[in-house]
This record gives structure tokens, C-alpha cells and sequence, in this order.
């Protein structure tokens, strides 16, 4: 595959988890967070913790955009699915996050007309092609996906499309990450920094993370090298007393970022003064809400959105999982009550999930040690 | 690209290489081809200007980086 084929290599994979080997102090545990559920993905996909020291500890972060969506959202989303006339739009890991009284796809199944969209243009598209009816883009993401949504409401403004509206749940990365790190039950000693958002705001925001709370980040891409790679960087600044933001995806993440990208996003969004994250409750300025010049584009000020706000269920424990208290296996309903298939929490509904991502790949790890041992 | 693959490249902070086939320049949007062969309109404003051939890295319809030539990582 092209520019990824490279980033796969065998040989160079044990070469770097030889380099890993060499970096660490027997006697000291590591706990190192992949911010990102890309990574994530991809660390239970290429079983990349299998080729670490078991004194080094991989953590998984808040990072999946689906699994933070709280489940009031989701109602919220459903109560605008159901309007008259509306068509609403939505990514298709989103389809599958169960609310308090179904997903989207059960909704889809009594009737609303939901549609499951690749791209926000695909929901701008739907909204030119049906202009008797609204169009809602149920928009999540962080700030990877944000632009897209931004480009395209810059785009239906400037083509006069007014039957398209947008329900933003986007959401920004570096408030979490400052909430996890002021969070007292969080022990960790590094951060796997995630890519694609970096393409975006650059390496600089994440400055503060070594500055104000003394611990290395490595932004990293999402093959196996790359993640190995900023482990062993990481790595390498504990050992040299380093602490630093370095930069492993230099290929793609320009330090800046991309101008272009921020320009869109100031332009068409504001900061929420809060917003609530799955397990991680409410985070000042922590999403993103259209601007005052767009707000004729806003689904939440066109309809009477009811703004549900429901608990999350008292057997899921996703607010540990995501701040990487507990690991996925060791959640109460994890595996049992709690699958892909019939999913109480968020991180087991996207396969960035950490839930998710370890049911379908890591447990066979655990397996074969247990036929093993 | 799809949702029904073993996961959802728009919902996982995923971006993936297509290569540019033909441009609209007035619209800012590039008809693209991914590994698949499968084509895709996507937008362009992020990282104009862009030719035809060129390599861009995909999100959610829109390219938001250029895809780096190859760089074999040296351990």
C-alpha cells in the first residue's frame, strides 16, 4: 500500500522493539498514554504491546470521538431525527451509540430517516438533492474532523443552502488531556500524541504538557513503526532526563499546523463555554458550537433540541477506561454483558474504543497466555 | 474506506493516501482515487493548490495534508 508498506516492516519492527528493550531500567514501570483511539486501534490490531517489556504500560486515552459523545447527546440527536421532515446524517460509528432509549440505527428502524454519510459534504449532497426537506449533519470529531464540517458550512453559506443545518458535537483535545493530568488517580510518565489532530493545530498546543506537568509527548503516526518509534522516543527522554514535545510524524504534522484548517475553524465555530464527556463529566471550553455568523446553520437553535442530560449506566465503567484507570478486561460487564455486538458503553461501540479495540484483537493475546501458562 | 471494514476511518482519527485525478478548481474540490481504485469528491481548500498525481492524505472527505513521500524509519 502506498506511503504504508513501509511503516509495516518486520524486520525493522523487532529492531525497534530491540532499541525499546535497551531504553528502559529493569526496575522501573512505565505507564505511557495513546492519546488518540487511532492508536489504540492500532496497537491491539498489530498486537504492538506484545512486542514491549512488560515493565512498559500502554494506557488508552479519551481520544475516540464516539466514546466521549455522552448519551443526552444522543438523545438529543434522535429528538431531531424524529422532527418532521427532517433527514439526519451522521458518520457510521455514531449509528451504533446507544442513547438512553436506542442509537440512531434504532431509529432509522421506527421510521426517522437517518442516513449514515462518509464525509460532511455527502450530508450537504443529501440536503441539495431533498430541498423540501432538513437536512442534519450530526457532526463529532476532534479537531481532525472539525474543518471538514467547517469547510462545508462555509460552502452550503456560500451556495445559499438553507436546508441544511448542523448539531456540533465537536470536540478539542487539549482540555481532557489537561483535566486527566489534573485528575489524582492518573499515573503516568508519558503521552503518545495523536497525529492527525497535530495536522491540524500543530505540535505547540501540546507544549504545555511537559511544561506545566513534567511529562514527555511523542506525536505519533498510526503504523507499527510509527508507534514503536514514539514509544522508544519517549522512552529515550525518561532515560536521558529529558521532557520535551517531540515530534515522530514529522512526514505529515507540520509544527504550526495547517493555517487554512484553523482559519475555517475560527470562522465558522466558538468555544463552548462547558460541555459533558462520557466518564469524564463536564470540561470548560472543551467543544466547539457554531458562530454567531452561522447560526442560521445551527440545528440547536432551529429546533427545540430538549438537551437531555442522562447518567451513564451504573455498570459500565467507560470513565475509567478513558482516563486509563482501568483496562478494558478488567471492567465489570466487559465482554459479557457488554459486547460490540450488544454494547452498554461507548468504548465498546467504535472499534477506536479501547473496549472494542481489545475484544476484537487483544483478548487473543490474553488467551493464548492463559493456554500458555 | 467504509464503515463495514474492521473499523470507521471517519470516526478514528484515520486519515488515508489518495491520489488526485482531476481538479475543479472553481469549487475547490478534487475528484480522488483511493488503494481500492474506488473514487471519491474531496475537498481541496486545506492543502491548495493541488495537481493532478499529486498524493493527499483523506479525512472525512477532505484532504488535510499532503502525503509525505516515502521514509523508511531507521530504527
Amino acid at each position: 500500500m502506498r506511503f504504508v508498506d513501509e511503516f509495516r516492516d518486520a524486520e525493522l519492527g523487532r529492531a525497534l522493539a530491540g532499541e525499546i528493550l535497551g531504553a528502559v531500567e529493569p526496575d522501573r514501570h512505565y505507564k505511557l498514554m495513546e492519546v488518540c483511539g487511532g492508536h489504540t486501534h492500532s496497537i491491539y490490531k498489530y498486537a504492538i504491546d506484545d512486542l514491549l517489556p512488560d515493565n512498559v504500560e500502554l494506557v488508552h486515552g479519551p481520544g475516540c470521538p464516539v466514546c466521549v459523545i455522552p448519551m443526552g447527546r444522543v438523545d438529543d440527536g434522535i429528538a431531531l431525527a424524529r422532527e418532521d421532515g427532517v433527514i439526519l446524517t451522521c458518520f457510521g460509528d455514531m449509528m451504533r451509540v446507544p442513547g438512553s432509549d436506542g442509537t440512531f440505527l434504532d431509529a432509522k428502524a421506527a421510521g426517522a430517516d437517518v442516513r449514515m454519510v462518509y464525509s460532511p459534504l455527502d450530508a450537504l449532497r443529501i440536503a441539495k438533492q431533498n430541498p423540501d426537506r432538513t437536512v442534519v449533519f450530526f457532526a463529532i470529531g476532534f479537531e481532525t474532523t472539525a474543518p471538514s464540517t467547517a469547510l462545508t458550512l462555509r460552502r452550503a453559506k456560500a451556495e445559499g443552502v438553507r436546508n441544511f443545518l448542523c448539531m456540533c458535537s465537536h470536540v478539542t483535545i487539549v482540555p481532557p488531556l489537561r483535566a486527566l493530568l489534573e485528575s489524582p488517580d492518573l499515573r503516568l510518565d508519558g503521552f503518545i500524541g495523536p497525529g492527525h489532530v497535530s495536522t491540524i493545530v500543530g505540535v505547540r498546543p501540546f507544549e504545555f504538557i511537559p511544561a506545566d506537568y513534567g511529562r514527555p509527548l511523542v506525536t505519533a503516526g498510526f503504523e507499527p513503526l510509527d508507534i514503536l518509534q514514539s514509544i522508544r522516543m519517549i522512552l529515550l527522554q525518561l532515560r536521558d532526563g529529558r521532557c520535551e514535545v517531540e515530534n515522530q510524524y514529522k512526514r505529515v504534522v507540520p509544527y504550526e499546523g495547517n493555517r487554512a484548517a484553523l482559519a475555517v475553524m475560527a470562522e465558522v465555530f466558538e468555544l463552548r463555554p462547558h460541555f459533558e464527556w462520557r466518564g469524564l463529566g463536564f470540561i470548560s471550553q472543551s467543544a466547539l458550537r457554531l458562530s454567531e455568523a452561522y447560526a442560521d446553520f445551527d440545528a440547536e437553535l432551529r429546533y427545540d433540541v430538549p438537551g437531555v442530560r442522562v447518567a451513564d449506566p451504573k455498570a459500565c465503567q467507560c470513565g475509567e477506561v478513558l482516563k486509563g484507570v482501568i483496562k478494558p478486561w478488567e471492567c465489570k460487564v466487559f465482554g459479557t454483558a457488554c459486547t460490540p455486538e450488544h454494547a452498554i458503553g461507548t468504548c465498546m461501540v467504535s472499534p477506536e474504543g479501547a473496549c472494542a479495540a481489545y475484544y476484537n484483537y487483544g483478548r487473543y493475546a490474553s488467551e493464548r497466555e492463559a493456554v500458555a501458562g | 474506506m467504509s464503515c463495514a471494514e474492521d473499523h470507521c476511518v471517519t470516526c478514528g482519527d484515520v486519515a488515508e493516501s489518495m491520489r488526485v485525478l482531476r481538479i475543479d478548481t472553481e469549487r475547490d474540490l478534487a475528484l480522488c482515487e483511493d488503494e481500492t481504485g474506488a473514487h471519491r469528491t474531496v475537498e481541496i481548500a486545506l492543502v491548495a493548490p493541488v495537481a493532478e498525481g499529486d498524493e493527499l492524505l483523506v479525512h472525512a472527505g477532505t484532504a488535510i495534508s499532503r502525503a509525505a513521500a516515502a521514509v523508511v524509519v531507521s530504527p
